[in-house]
């Protein structure tokens, strides 16, 4: 099956300090690939690249659904939200001052038409919209689990819900592959396996998965393959066992002493 | 409506209510006069363009700092049209609000990829550029002279075969600006329900996610910049057949920072809490004019009364007289929190 997602040589130089260096990998269609490293290795800076939040200094990253490939290096982050690539952020960023409900009708933006002469003249396909909009918005808080709660200010929520409510938001864009930063980051034990099940429901819905996670519990439980990197090269890449087993894997997170105790055990 | 007050639904609906009937009846309240009636025109006019400049600072989180150049282009528009043209006001409003959305869009487009200091000092500067404009262009606005003789307004059904009344004294004036208010408020209350209220909001919450979740940043500025600057025109338009003169010297940088403190003092994002400041603001002004010499003090002291007011609220309730919900919200919690923190300490004693 064709790819969803290929990065191909993808490069990200910040001044002197490069981030990324040719990075290869693919995401294929309806899998859940983790993407690991160290603190520091460039996970992130490539979710930005991906999002086109950064532009990346060499390299092609290219989204296909089943008829034609699109390059999204250094498009505009909301062009590629509206190809179809949601995100979620390592930090929580929320609409804070809004509502729950708001925070994931904001979400169907790129989705939704209406505008300011819709606004003040309620045309009826303005109310339509509206209503279509606020359904959807319910449907996916009930899908996180936060059905109900609409009404809450969005920051009054306590930490395991806003992680759910930005999935939430993530997933009103109504997105083919969605990127989760350490969405587990800060959770408790109940809270991950919940995660967890949660991350195997949206891919059910049809929606492929790319996670950062440091969580190793959550990479293993729930993770199909792993692509690691380290200083911003591709490390290793394979099935969660065999990486974790990988001697190169382990010098990366714990020195080569721990390496070839590994290896000689 | 109500998901913007929902605990005090109720109680809040009623208030407004109340104030509505009020201003309906006030003009035949024994004690009023006509210099009263004109204040009260003041506060209104006051509150649309409050209403109109909340759009910027208080939906998007942008600090502007030249809205009264707006307000200046919508009131020479309207007074060189009348002047010239004899067009009726009603025919000049629709063309003041686009003539302000045009300028908000030409200013707007190149200038809001600034990030927030930068911003309010280019509009500082367009508001400056308006004020030389209109006293230097002397063929067009008769420069420092002023414009005299702008004919009121007037309801003309000629036309159709009726009467033509034109607008003189205070009270056709009154209704007027109430009728103007109402449709203001009336707008600012659907766009904050709608699809471009909530990328406004979203812009002002967190720029970063807004993009994420789709929204082109600079398109929706703009969006915003233009209809702020609308309002503001039709304030000047209104202001215009109203005074029936106008000079280069009522458009001054003070007048921006007079509405950006209506906005702080009544509470920035909350339209209910913008017609308070500007209610308060005016309101005080008239007084203080009064009061003052009184005293023994110069008028001017006044100023100084308005940046006591703001330090003062700065210190004590930085988000406003009436806050926006979420603020409000987090602020009673945290009244909560600090009477819990100090429970123990009274114990003590």
């Amino acid at each position: 099956m064709k790819p969803i997602l290929e990065i191909k040589g993808l490069y990200k130089n910040f001044g002197g300090l490069e981030a990324l260096r040719d990075i290869t990998f693919e995401i294929n269609p309806l899998e859940i690939i983790g993407l690991i490293g160290p603190n520091g290795a460039g996970k992130t800076t490539l979710f930005n690249c991906v999002a086109g939040l950064e532009k990346p200094t060499r390299g092609e990253i290219l989204f296909s659904d089943t008829r034609r490939s699109v390059s999204i290096g250094g498009k505009k982050p909301e062009s590629v939200t509206a190809l179809g690539i949601a995100r979620t952020f390592q930090n929580i960023r929320l609409f804070d001052n809004l509502t729950v409900i708001d925070n994931v009708k904001i979400g169907q933006h790129c989705r939704t038409r209406s505008n300011f002469f819709g606004a003040v003249v309620r045309t009826p396909g303005q109310q339509e919209e509206e209503r279509l909009v606020t359904d959807k918005a319910n449907e996916f808080l009930e899908f996180v689990g936060l059905a109900g709660r609409g009404e809450e200010i969005a920051s009054s929520m306590p930490y395991g819900n806003q992680r759910r409510l930005e999935i939430a938001r993530a997933l009103a864009t109504e997105p083919r592959l969605l990127m989760l930063d350490e969405p587990a980051a800060g959770m408790n034990p109940q809270e991950s396996r919940d995660l967890m099940a949660l991350i195997r429901r949206i891919r059910d819905n049809g929606i492929t998965i790319l996670l950062i996670e440091h969580d190793m519990k959550v990479v293993m439980g729930v993770c199909e393959r792993v692509v690691v990197i380290n200083h911003g090269q591709w490390l290793a890449e394979g099935r969660p066992q065999d990486v974790q087993n990988n001697p190169k894997v382990i010098e990366a997170y714990l020195g080569k002493g721990a390496a070839d105790a590994a290896s000689a055990g | 409506m109500g998901k913007w007050f929902p605990t005090k639904f109720r109680r809040g609906d009623i208030i407004r209510i109340g104030v509505f009937a009020l201003a309906l009846v006030v003009p035949f309240l024994p004690f009023v006069s006509d210099y009263l009636l004109h204040i009260v025109v003041l506060v209104f006019l006051y509150m649309i363009l409050a209403l109109g400049l909340n759009i910027v600072p208080g939906f998007n989180g942008l600090l502007d700092l030249g809205y009264v150049g707006f307000y200046g282009i919508g009131a020479y528009t309207s007074g060189l049209l009348t002047v010239h043209f004899g067009l009726s006001f009603w025919i000049i409003v629709p063309l003041a609000f686009m003539n302000g959305a045009i300028w908000g869009i030409l200013l707007g487009a190149p200038t809001l990829r600034l990030t927030g200091d930068y911003f309010a000092i280019v509009t500082f500067g367009f508001s400056e550029l308006v004020v030389l404009l209109i006293t230097n262009e002397i063929w067009l606005t008769r420069g420092p002279l002023g414009l005299p003789g702008i004919d009121p307004v007037s309801i003309d059904l000629t036309l159709f075969g009726g009467p033509k009344w034109e607008l003189v004294g205070e009270l056709p004036y009154y209704y007027l600006a109430l009728f103007m208010v109402l449709v203001t408020v009336f707008v600012m209350y659907r766009i904050q329900d709608s699809r471009l209220g909530r990328a406004w909001f979203a812009i002002r919450d967190d720029e970063v996610a807004a993009v994420s979740c789709g929204i082109n940043l600079l398109t929706y500025k703009v969006i915003a910049f233009a209809i702020s600057a609308a309002f503001g025109a039709v304030g000047g338009a209104f202001f215009a057949r109203w005074v029936t003169f106008l000079s280069p010297d009522m458009f001054k940088f003070w007048e921006s920072f007079l509405i950006l403190c209506m906005i702080v003092l009544g509470g920035m994002g909350n339209v209910w809490g913008v017609m308070v400041g500007a209610f308060v603001l005016v309101s005080m002004s008239e007084i203080l004019r009064e009061l003052l010499p009184l005293l023994g003090l110069p008028v001017e002291v006044r100023f100084l009364a308005f940046g006591l007011i703001m330090v003062l609220m700065m210190r004590f309730r930085p988000a406003g007289l009436l806050p926006i919900p979420a603020v409000a919200a987090r602020m009673r919690a945290g009244r909560v929190r600090r009477k819990k923190i100090k429970g123990p300490v009274a114990v003590k004693k």
